[in-house]
């Protein structure tokens, strides 16, 4: 009786996670098969039929190669700066949100949109935005006695510029997570210390911080290893220059594969991202007590 | 806050008399917050400001040396846009790419949500960080594989094709924040649905599901947003059939000095994703910090 309930309710189990589990492992795990057996040759659309095993050498060429290098700082310059960025930005705002009390519901609604419209819009938007002559940031810089910059132009500035329009698209992440953390917070260890005549800013920092410190590290993987493989912003904006500026290895490994359709080489850079962001999340993810089931049955 | 701490008893015990200094700086610490919120706000709505003002312009406004905030509004922007006809072939490949998206991966990521949400079996953890990590991989190792396949097999510029490839990033998600909404739900529901004989599958069909609805329009609204906004795939994986992020980036690239018509194109395609922000804010904030906050 008992192990025929079993039976049956494991097959329900099985039943309900087939379909999708079949999908997602042809989607993502047969292309990540299918990717380390290409970084192990020398396969390339321009002579698909010259296809050789070539172990290790994409790999090899991928370490030794300074362009390698370069776009592996540069990608993690943009991640670190980005995200801090938006890390204290994004906190600091949603401290002052919680305090508010006037019109709260408007300027949730107005911080919602940069993350939900359509990044290709925005970027160009940005694009006019950043015009040497004619944008509107130059004008105001002008105005305000400021020297004009080439935002685009220079490499340092190129970088910050793209830096810029990901803390605009990103920074409302880590705001709505944080004040979603604040108002689940338990009050009352705060009441105390603001009993026993702690400051604000100590209050902050020595009761809130720690206690809301599940809900920022949730968000900073999760902002971390989306600004590590950020496309779009990059690809419209300045296309990885100027030079290789900001080339990322994200718009490496694009330019070698699409453009260039060195297959091999391009899934060997993928597959050192990939493997990056396993690192990554293991390390950080499994530490957050997301993954079990709440009810049970 | 500062008022509960003045009218609660023991914080009157503790009350010491301020200083003017101190009393000042009460008074203006409202104002100084609400002038930093909304300051943060006005940076986050300049951009989309701008783009609609620029849409709205003529040519030698748009143009002009000194950025006019003042001008003449027009529509020909618009007009042309739209008489041009190729911005309704690019919402047409859109519709279609993300409908078809959000209904396949609705459809398969439902039942496993529930599953991994309700039932505690070996492995479950493990299975759901699997599902999350599939959500984390760069774009790059899956584009590569899915552009060599495609070209061989002739899934190239197909409509099958890109939903595929949307299918394959937008699942994960799904699966996610269903799982979040499921568990929300008492388990009491199915408790009691077992107690009037019910099947684990009717428990599901027939007492979850119907509850979870709410749930269920928040993941479709942001699974078609995810799809209608993907840039990467729909660019490498179509030739054709143009999406309209892809359209608007082809625009980019062939008249570059044509600001007005651009932004009027860029004002259009954001027209359902704003409708979608301002009716369904509540769902959006919960799908977009990725179920981190309820």
């Amino acid at each position: 009786m008992r192990s025929s309930a079993a039976r049956s309710r494991n097959r329900f189990i099985l039943l309900m996670l087939t379909p999708a589990t079949v999908l997602l492992a042809g989607l993502t795990l047969i292309p990540f098969v299918v990717s380390v057996g290409f970084s192990l040759t020398n396969y390339s659309l321009t002579a698909p039929n010259d296809i050789a095993f070539v172990g290790l050498g994409n790999y090899i060429a991928l370490f030794s190669s300074s362009e390698f290098w370069n776009a592996a700082w540069i990608t993690v310059l943009f991640t670190v700066i980005a995200v801090g960025l938006q890390l204290v930005l994004g906190v600091g705002i949603a401290a002052l949100l919680h305090h508010e009390t006037r019109a709260v519901s408007a300027l949730r609604l107005i911080y919602l949109l940069p993350m939900a419209i359509t990044p290709v819009a925005a970027v160009f938007t940005f694009r006019m935005m950043f015009n040497p002559t004619l944008g509107v940031f130059n004008y105001m810089l002008k105005t305000v006695g400021l020297p004009a910059q080439d935002w685009l132009g220079s490499p340092t500035m190129a970088l910050v510029s793209l830096i810029l329009v990901d803390s605009w698209q990103w920074t409302p992440f880590i705001l709505l997570i944080a004040a979603g953390g604040l108002a689940a917070l338990d009050e009352e260890p705060l009441e105390a210390a603001r009993m026993d005549g702690a400051g604000p800013l100590a209050i902050f920092f020595q009761h809130t911080l720690p206690m809301l410190f599940p809900y920022l590290a949730v968000a900073i993987v999760f902002r971390s290893i989306d600004a590590f493989k950020t496309f779009d912003i990059i690809f419209v904006l300045t296309n990885g220059g100027p030079g290789v500026a900001t080339r990322t290895l994200n718009l490496l490994a694009y330019k070698q594969g699409i453009e260039f359709l060195s297959m091999g080489y391009a899934a060997a850079i993928a597959i050192v991202m990939l493997i990056v962001t396993i690192v990554a999340s293991q390390l950080f993810l499994r530490r957050v007590d997301l993954f079990k089931p709440k009810a049970a049955l | 806050m500062a008022e509960i701490t003045m009218t609660s008893p023991a914080a009157r015990v503790n009350l010491r008399p301020l200083s003017p200094a101190t009393r000042l700086s009460r008074a203006a610490a409202p104002w100084l917050r609400r002038l930093i919120l909304w300051a943060f706000a006005i940076w986050c709505l300049f951009p989309i400001y701008w783009l609609a003002s620029m849409s709205l312009k003529r040519q030698v406004d748009a143009m002009a040396r000194t950025p006019r905030f003042l001008f003449q509004p027009i529509w020909d922007n618009y007009l042309a846009v739209i008489s041009a006809g190729d911005i309704w072939s690019y919402f047409g490949s859109s519709l279609i790419v993300a409908l078809a998206t959000t209904a396949v991966a609705l459809a398969l990521g439902i039942p496993t949500a529930y599953v991994l949400a309700r039932y505690r079996f070996r492995g479950n953890a493990d299975y759901g960080f699997w599902i999350l990590s599939t959500r984390m991989t760069p774009p790059v190792a899956m584009l590569i594989p899915f552009f060599v396949l495609y070209v061989r097999t002739g899934l190239m510029d197909t409509y099958p094709g890109l939903v595929i490839a949307h299918v394959a990033i937008n699942l994960s998600i799904v699966v996610w924040l269903m799982k979040g909404f499921f568990e929300d739900l008492p388990s009491e529901l199915e408790e009691a649905a077992f107690m009037d004989g019910a099947t684990y599958f009717q428990a599901f069909r027939q007492i979850c599901l119907p509850v979870a609805l709410p749930g269920i329009a928040a993941v479709a609204i942001l699974s078609f947003l995810f799809s209608w906004n993907e840039f990467l795939f729909s660019l490498v994986l179509t030739n054709e059939i143009r999406t309209v992020p892809v359209g608007l980036y082809s625009f980019v690239g062939y008249q570059q000095v044509r600001w007005g018509e651009l932004s009027a194109s860029a004002v259009l395609m954001l027209v359902p994703v704003l409708a979608f922000v301002f009716i369904f804010q509540k769902q959006l904030v919960r799908g977009l910090t990725m179920g981190a906050t309820k």
